[in-house]
C-alpha cells in the first residue's frame, strides 16, 4: 500500500476530514449570513434614497406642476449629481419630455412599482449594456416619471462579495485538508514507529524500544507505557530463560550421571540379559536428554536474534537435507523426489533454518506409509522463496492442525511411533524466530507444509562462508586445519 | 611422542597405529597420562568433570575461577584445556586469548550454557579448538577431548589414510580395502575419511554431523546411523573383520 492511501486510510486522517467538513460547514454559513446582511442593508439603502428622490419630485410636481417637475429633473441631471442616475419623464402618449434615456424601457408594465431593465451605458459613446432599477411615479395628467439609478455597481459589489465568501471557503477547506495531511503524516509517522519496532521485538529482538518523542502528548505516554511493558516483559524472560537453564543443569546433570554409571556398570557385567536391560535403561536416559535438548532447542529458537542472518541458498541447504535424509527414505522404500531452484536467497541464520526442513522431513519421512511419497522442493511462490515439504501420510484434520505446533502435541494415532513430539514446535519456532509462515495443507492424501520466507534476499557476492566448498583433499573440519 | 604415534597414520606399518588405538582410548597404558586443566566455577559440575576425567585415566588440574585458571594454563603444560565460557574473574574468552598470545597451542575445548551459534563462532575465533554447549553428556565431552588430543600433533595435509587394510587416497579420491577398490558418495567418503583420521577413538553422532555435514542442529531420527550402516555395506559388508564399529551410548568407532 502506498503512503498516500495508508494516510487517507489513517484515523487521524479521517478525524482531520471531518472536523475539516463541520468547520467548513459552520464558515459557510457565517459567510452566507453576512453575505445576505450586506446585501440587503444596500439594497434598502438604495431602495430608500430612490423613494425619496420620488417624494421630492412629487412634491416638486405639487408645487409647481408638471413644468416644475421637468425643471427639477433638469436641476438633478445637472453634471454635477449623481453620474449613476436615471431619470425620465414621458408624456401619456410616450414621448420624453425630460430626462436623460432616450425612451421608455420596454419590458417594463404600466402597473409595476420597481422594475428592473437594460440600458446602454450612461457615460456617452461606450453601447454597453447596464442594469438599472428605477420606482415608477404617475401624475394625475397621465405622466409618468422613473426614477433609478444604475446598478451595475451595487451588482458588481455583490457579485466579489459573494466570491470572495467562497474563496474564504475554499480556502478554509483546503487549509484543513492540508492541516489534515501534515498532522495526519505526523503522527502516521510516529505510530508506525512504534508499529515497526513492536514487529521486529515479535520477531524476537526484545532488546529494541519505542522512540518516546514529546512525553507530554498521548503518544508520547502511549511510548512510554509500551516501553515500560516491555522492560517487564524483558525481565520475565530472562528470568524464564535462567529458570530453563537452571532446569537444564540441575536435571541434566544427574540425569548425565545416571548414564554414566549405567555406563561404567555395563562394562562388568557379562550376563547378556542383565546387560540388555541396563543398556535399555541407557537408551531411555538418551530418550529423556534428547527431548530436554530439543525443549532448549525451542527456546533458543525462538530467542534467535536477527543479527545473525545471511542470504542463505535455499537449493544448498535443501540438498544437504535431502542429501541427509535421502537414505532414510530410500530404507522405508518411499519414492523420494527433490527439487530445488537454484538462484533463490532467504534471510536467516543457516542451522536453524537447515534444522527446521530437517524436522519437516524427518515428520514427512516418518508418518508416510511404506511405498508411499515424499517430496522436497524449494521455489519461488509469488515471488517469495518458499521450502514446499509434501508426504502421503495420514495428514492432519483441520481441528488439530494449530494444536500440532504446541510443544509435546502428539495426535494419538502418532503416539506410538518414534519422536518427542517437539519437531512440528521446532520447526514453527524457527518460523516464528524467521518471520517466515509455516503453513499446513491438505495434499490429497497427506500433509503438504510451506515455509514461506518474508521476501527474496539478494544473493552474497562472494560464495557463501558457511559453506565452504572444500578441495577433497582438505576436506578436514575446520578446527582441525587451524591447529595444524 | 604424539608426533611418532601419528606418523602412523601416513601410511607407515600398523603397529604403530595400533598404538594410536592404545592411547586413544586407555591413555595409562601409553605410559603416561594426559593431562587435563579443567576451568570451571560451578563446584558440582567441575567435581563431576574431574571426577569422569580421573576415572577415564587422564590426570587433571582443576581452577575455579578466571584468574586462578589463567595463571595454571600459563605456567604448566597441558595437553588440552576445557574452560568454561563465564567465569568469575578473568572469562572463559580473555582466558584463551591471553593463553594464545603468548604462543601456547595447547588445544581448547569451551564449554558454555551459551549454546547458539553467535557463541560458538565468538569462542573459536578467541582461539579455541572446539565447543561444546552445556548441558552435554559426559562420553560426548570425552570423545572431543579424544579428538582434541589426537589433533594436537596430527597433520591434517596427510593425502594419503591408512587404518589396517583400509586405504584412502585423498587426491585420486580413492579408497581401497584388501586391494580391492570401494566406490563412495561423496559424502560417504567424507564421513569414512573423518572416521579414518579419528580411528580407533570415540566419534559421536554430533561430531559427525558437525564436521562431516557442517551443520549446528539435532537431526531428531537416525539418519547418522543411516548413513553409517550404507557406509558399512560397502566397507565392511563384504569382509570378515568388520572394522566399524558401533559403541552403544556413545557413537562409532573405526577399529583395526
Amino acid at each position: 500500500m502506498s503512503w498516500f492511501k495508508r494516510l487517507v486510510l489513517s484515523i487521524t486522517f479521517r478525524l482531520a476530514l471531518l472536523y475539516t467538513l463541520v468547520f467548513a460547514l459552520s464558515v459557510a454559513g457565517l459567510f452566507y449570513f453576512v453575505f445576505w446582511t450586506t446585501s440587503g442593508f444596500a439594497q434598502r439603502q438604495f431602495e430608500a434614497a430612490v423613494q425619496a428622490e420620488v417624494t421630492s419630485f412629487q412634491e416638486s410636481y405639487q408645487r409647481s406642476g408638471t413644468g416644475g417637475l421637468v425643471m427639477a429633473i433638469n436641476r438633478r441631471l445637472d453634471p454635477s449629481g449623481r453620474p449613476d442616475s436615471i431619470y425620465l419623464l414621458v408624456d401619456p402618449v410616450g414621448t420624453p419630455v425630460a430626462g436623460n434615456l432616450r425612451n421608455w424601457p420596454r419590458n417594463v408594465a404600466v402597473d409595476d412599482l420597481w422594475v428592473n431593465f437594460n440600458i446602454r451605458s450612461l457615460e456617452g459613446a461606450s453601447q454597453e449594456l447596464a442594469e438599472a432599477r428605477a420606482l415608477q411615479f404617475f401624475t394625475p395628467e397621465g405622466f409618468r416619471l422613473l426614477v433609478g439609478r444604475d446598478i451595475r455597481e451595487a451588482q458588481q459589489f455583490r457579485q466579489q462579495l459573494l466570491r470572495s465568501l467562497n474563496i474564504g471557503i475554499g480556502m478554509t477547506v483546503f487549509i484543513g485538508l492540508l492541516g489534515g495531511f501534515v498532522f495526519g503524516r505526523g503522527v502516521m509517522r510516529r505510530i508506525e514507529a512504534i508499529t515497526t519496532t513492536c514487529r521486529s521485538i515479535m520477531s524476537g529482538d526484545l532488546s529494541k524500544r519505542v522512540a518516546v518523542g514529546s512525553t507530554t502528548d498521548e503518544l508520547g505516554r502511549l511510548s512510554q507505557s509500551i516501553n515500560a511493558m516491555l522492560d517487564q516483559i524483558e525481565r520475565l524472560m530472562r528470568g524464564m530463560q535462567q529458570v530453563s537453564d537452571n532446569v537444564a543443569h540441575d536435571l541434566r546433570t544427574p540425569l548425565n550421571r545416571l548414564r554414566s554409571r549405567l555406563e561404567d556398570a555395563t562394562r562388568n557385567i557379562h550376563d547378556p540379559k542383565q546387560r540388555d536391560a541396563i543398556e535399555g535403561a541407557i537408551e531411555d536416559a538418551d530418550q529423556l536428554l534428547a527431548t530436554f535438548s530439543a525443549l532448549l532447542r525451542i527456546a533458543r529458537a525462538e530467542a534467535g536474534l536477527q543479527r545473525n542472518f545471511e542470504a542463505l541458498d535455499l537449493a544448498a541447504i535443501g540438498e544437504d537435507v535431502a542429501e541427509m535424509y535421502g537414505p532414510l527414505a530410500e530404507e522405508k522404500s518411499l519414492s523420494f523426489t527433490a527439487r530445488f531452484e537454484p538462484g533463490i536467497y532467504g534471510m536467516g541464520e543457516r542451522n536453524l533454518v537447515a534444522q527446521a526442513l530437517a524436522n519437516l522431513l524427518d515428520n514427512a519421512i516418518k508418518y508416510s506409509p511404506e511405498g508411499g511419497a515424499v517430496t522436497i522442493v524449494s521455489v519461488l511462490i509469488k515471488g517469495k522463496p518458499a521450502f514446499v515439504v509434501s508426504d502421503t501420510g495420514p495428514g492432519i484434520p483441520d481441528e488439530f492442525k494449530e494444536k500440532v505446533l504446541l510443544r509435546l502435541f502428539r495426535m494419538e494415532q502418532s503416539r506410538t511411533s518414534p519422536g518427542s513430539g517437539l519437531g512440528l514446535s521446532l520447526a514453527q519456532a524457527v518460523a516464528r524466530s524467521h518471520n517466515l509462515d509455516l503453513k499446513l495443507d491438505d495434499n490429497h492424501p497427506g500433509l503438504r507444509v510451506t515455509l514461506t520466507f518474508p521476501e527474496a534476499a539478494q544473493a552474497p557476492a562472494k560464495p557463501q562462508a558457511s559453506t565452504p566448498v572444500q578441495s577433497p583433499d582438505m576436506a578436514l573440519d575446520a578446527a582441525g586445519a587451524k591447529a595444524a | 611422542m604424539q608426533t611418532q604415534q601419528v606418523s602412523g597414520l601416513e601410511g607407515a606399518p600398523s603397529d604403530n597405529v595400533a598404538s594410536v588405538l592404545s592411547f586413544g582410548s586407555r591413555p595409562k597404558s601409553a605410559g603416561l597420562a594426559m593431562r587435563i586443566l579443567v576451568i570451571e566455577d560451578d563446584r558440582e559440575a567441575a567435581e563431576y568433570l574431574v571426577k569422569g576425567l580421573r576415572e577415564s585415566g587422564y590426570t587433571v588440574d582443576h581452577a575455579a575461577n578466571g584468574k586462578d585458571g589463567l595463571f595454571l594454563a600459563l605456567s604448566e603444560p597441558y595437553d588440552v584445556m576445557v574452560v568454561d565460557r563465564m567465569l568469575p574473574g578473568p572469562d572463559g574468552l580473555s582466558i584463551v586469548e591471553s593463553v594464545r598470545k603468548s604462543n601456547i597451542t595447547t588445544p581448547v575445548l569451551f564449554l558454555s550454557a551459551l549454546g547458539e551459534v553467535e557463541d560458538r563462532v565468538a569462542g573459536l575465533k578467541a582461539g579455541g579448538d572446539d565447543y561444546l554447549a552445556k548441558p552435554y553428556s559426559f562420553s560426548e565431552l570425552l570423545a572431543r577431548i579424544e579428538a582434541l588430543l589426537r589433533r594436537a600433533g596430527s597433520a591434517p595435509e596427510n593425502t594419503f589414510l591408512k587404518v589396517g587394510d583400509l586405504e584412502m587416497d585423498l587426491l585420486a579420491r580413492k579408497v581401497v580395502r584388501q586391494g580391492k577398490r570401494v566406490y563412495l558418495h561423496p559424502r560417504e567418503f567424507r564421513l569414512l575419511e573423518y572416521l579414518m583420521r579419528h580411528a580407533g577413538q570415540v566419534v559421536t553422532r554430533t561430531m559427525l554431523l558437525e564436521n562431516v555435514w557442517e551443520y549446528h542442529f539435532d537431526p531428531q531420527t537416525n539418519v547418522i546411523d543411516v548413513h553409517i550402516s550404507r557406509l558399512r555395506q560397502k566397507i565392511d559388508k563384504p569382509y570378515d573383520k568388520q572394522i566399524l564399529q558401533t559403541v552403544r551410548g556413545a557413537g562409532y568407532k573405526l577399529e583395526m
